[in-house]
């Protein structure tokens, strides 16, 4: 019935030992051997490559994580602080953030070194400190009024220029002109540190204060709150929105030419420069609608309409992967369609779902181009309250500090990035621990 | 022998109550088309109640293609194109009045390869009397659960842990599982697509007695590429040859004296 017969007699018996046969192996060897040699390579480029990134990131940025501070015996004189009335609390503290801390400090600096006498000597010793001095000497006389007219040790922050010479970031060998510090404040400095008066400790402020022009001051709380702000706005609204689209398209769309070209318009959107969405926001969010400028939830608008896409394909690559014969079984009981997507088809691509909207909300909490165009790169010092209030994101803080010129922004800068990272890793992971979690083997 | 005994037994059974037989199902001049490939021509086949009927034929026959045309499965592929009628119980169910998924509910459906929900052996079976309202309480639903997973067979493999995943089970008790889903909304017509094709030869055994006992209640129709198989359990077989229903009839019939040549030759492993 069959001709193989006939092709028996055409093929000739191959001779496994033959020395043709062992070249063609030791050539096969050597291929896989140079294929291996070079992933492998490849791994460890991209592998240098992170690590370089990572390193001078961690290198420069692990000091913003530490201040510098001085302590002085503070001498809280009764005479400029007034007659405080220590019974009422409110009118207390009322008076204590009107008083002339700063004429304290100056007389207590004096005191300190009494030789300084000139006008502009003392103006150079005061610049030791950070204006966050001052708010270290009213918290402690906030805290216990009893220290009142006492003298007591305050551990004060130091400003930025002395905060950058303890970590070596200034280097004495340059002129004195062309560095921030001068020789007479390196040498205080040095007497205070012999003194063991300047310590380093852990800036807890830089997570809890917002931004300042004070690098020593500057922290990303207020950044940190207005991306969740921004990104809760661009969950609520690109998640429904993005796996509604992708099941209708995925499960119940008509296939012809209308969703085809929607289709290709999605992966297209999906490599817009995110630049784009931010001009498409700025003309149709604030010139059309008249949001706030810089707020939230223009931002969190603007990040919807660009995690969109990679949410729609995403979710599409999720539910296609949902094995036929579930959903044929659904059928066959009789489900309808729609009871078929979603008792069935939905829970099961959940979890690929979710992952890849994780990712697209990554990918959004590092987007500083569109925030830029709407206005969220402002210089804003409040926490917002709100999704209307104005606002800045962590990567368009990373941008400003970049931008600053002050030495102490750099170490700053880099800290805020290995939060942003830290944040992205976060999310990353959980992406990673929700697939897994949730994954149904069958 | 044994094949042989119960051949001769269901032909007796079915020479006795011909004339009283009004056929469950009737295809009338079916053609299907996939696209521009016209994969059945010109069926027509009867489908008797209580009554195994087998579909055999080489690979790409079409077999699988005319059972899926009996519960508009082919309905959810887009490029497929049926024509001609298939009734039930004498109504068109390819009529715009036939509500699709209700047909569904009437005629199940066993698939090749085991597809259990991945979710409890017991919400496995408690989906379908949910979604179609069967049982009107808890204590109703159990009952349907422990009826169907009885009738099935797996009652005693599974009762004490009807919480475990349906996935977990072995191949043949999912085959089986998937059979207790199938008869727990209580259909007319079951559908087996090549049930026993993903199992080992026990399991196999465990289902076609299964097969043989449900055909009491359901008209079943099975798809097989097991000639033994389609020996054994069935009492009617349709033989498909290139889109064509070559020949079908009792199954001693078909077994012992075909009439074509390709039934012939098909049938004594000389061909496909």
């Amino acid at each position: 019935m069959t001709d193989t017969s006939d092709n028996d007699q055409a093929i000739t018996r191959v001779i496994w030992h033959s020395d043709e046969q062992k070249n063609r192996l030791k050539s096969r060897y050597r291929k896989e051997k140079i294929f291996k040699f070079f992933a492998v390579s490849s791994l460890a480029a991209a592998m240098a490559a992170l690590v370089v990134v990572l390193g001078s990131i961690i290198i420069t940025g692990s000091s913003g994580f530490i201040e510098t501070r001085i302590e002085m015996d503070i001498f809280l004189d009764k005479a400029v602080l007034g007659d405080l009335p220590t019974d009422d609390r409110q009118e207390y503290e009322k008076q204590v953030a009107g008083a002339n801390i700063n004429r304290i400090l100056v007389s207590s600096l004096q005191r300190e070194f009494p030789d300084v006498t000139k006008r502009s000597d003392v103006f150079e010793l005061l610049r030791l400190f950070s204006v966050g001095a001052q708010t270290d000497i009213r918290d402690v006389i906030l805290k216990d009024p009893s220290v009142i007219g006492k003298t007591i040790p305050i551990n004060l922050l130091a400003s930025s220029n002395v905060d950058m010479l303890i970590k070596g970031n200034i280097s004495r060998d340059v002129a004195e002109n062309d560095r921030k510090i001068s020789d007479q404040q390196i040498a205080w400095i040095d007497k205070l540190n012999n003194d063991g008066k300047v310590t380093q400790g852990f800036n807890w402020s830089f997570f809890v204060s917002g931004d300042s022009r004070e690098p020593e001051l500057a922290g990303i709380w207020s950044a940190t709150i207005g991306s969740f702000l921004t990104l809760l706005v661009t969950f609520l609204i690109a998640f429904p929105i993005g796996v509604g689209s992708a099941i209708y398209l995925e499960e119940f769309a008509p296939k012809n030419r209308i969703t085809d070209l929607i289709e290709i318009n999605i992966n297209n959107l999906a490599a817009v420069p995110s630049i784009i969405f931010g001009l498409l926001g700025l003309a149709i969010f604030i010139n059309y609608i008249n949001l706030p400028r810089s707020a939230p939830l223009v931002g969190g608008l603007t990040l919807a309409l660009m995690t969109l896409p990679t949410i729609i394909i995403t979710a599409r690559a999720a539910l296609k992967a949902v094995p036929p014969s579930i959903k044929e079984a659904a059928i066959g009981l009789g489900a309808s369609h729609m009871q078929t997507v979603f008792h069935h088809v939905l829970p099961l691509s959940m979890p690929g779902i979710l992952t890849g909207s994780i990712i697209g909300m990554a990918q959004a909490l590092g987007e500083t181009a569109p925030l830029i165009m709407i206005g969220m790169v402002a210089f804003i010092v409040d926490t917002p309250g709100s999704i209307m209030e104005a606002s800045t994101a962590l990567p368009v803080q990373v941008y400003l500090w970049a931008d600053s010129p002050e030495r102490g922004f750099l170490e700053k800068t880099s800290a805020a990035i290995m939060v942003l990272l830290a944040f992205l890793i976060i999310m990353n992971g959980l992406a990673i621990w929700l697939r897994q979690k949730f994954e149904k083997k069958w | 022998m044994v094949e042989n005994m119960n051949m001769q037994s269901s032909k007796n059974e079915i020479g006795g109550q011909q004339k009283a037989i009004t056929p469950k199902m009737r295809a009338r001049k079916v053609n299907v088309y996939y696209g521009e490939n016209h994969a059945l021509k010109d069926i027509n086949l009867d489908i008797n109640p209580n009554e195994v009927t087998a579909l055999i034929g080489p690979s790409g026959c079409g077999k699988s293609t005319f059972l899926r045309s009996l519960n508009r499965m082919n309905d959810i592929i887009d490029i497929c194109r049926v024509e001609g009628t298939i009734t039930l119980d004498g109504e068109d169910i390819n009529n715009k009045s036939i509500d699709v998924v209700q047909l569904r509910a009437r005629i199940g459906m066993v698939f090749q390869k085991p597809n259990p929900f991945p979710k409890s052996i017991y919400d496995n079976i408690a989906y379908g009397p949910r979604i179609h309202g069967i049982a009107n309480n808890k204590h109703e639903l159990d009952e349907i659960v422990h009826s169907s997973l009885k009738k099935a067979g797996l009652w005693n493999e599974v009762h004490d842990r009807l919480d475990a995943s349906g996935t977990s089970l072995s191949g043949g008790q999912q085959q089986r599982l998937c059979i207790a889903r199938t008869i727990a909304i209580e259909p007319e017509v079951i559908l087996m697509d090549e049930p026993c094709s993903a199992l080992d030869p026990i399991a196999t055994a465990v289902i076609e007695e299964l097969i043989d006992e449900l055909k009491n209640r359901y008209a079943i129709v099975i798809v097989t590429h097991s000639m033994q198989q389609a020996a054994r359990i069935s009492q009617k077989t349709a033989f498909f040859h290139l889109g064509k229903l070559m020949e079908h009839g009792d199954t001693a019939t078909i077994f012992t004296n075909p009439t074509h040549q390709k039934t012939r030759d098909y049938i004594t492993g000389r061909y496909g």
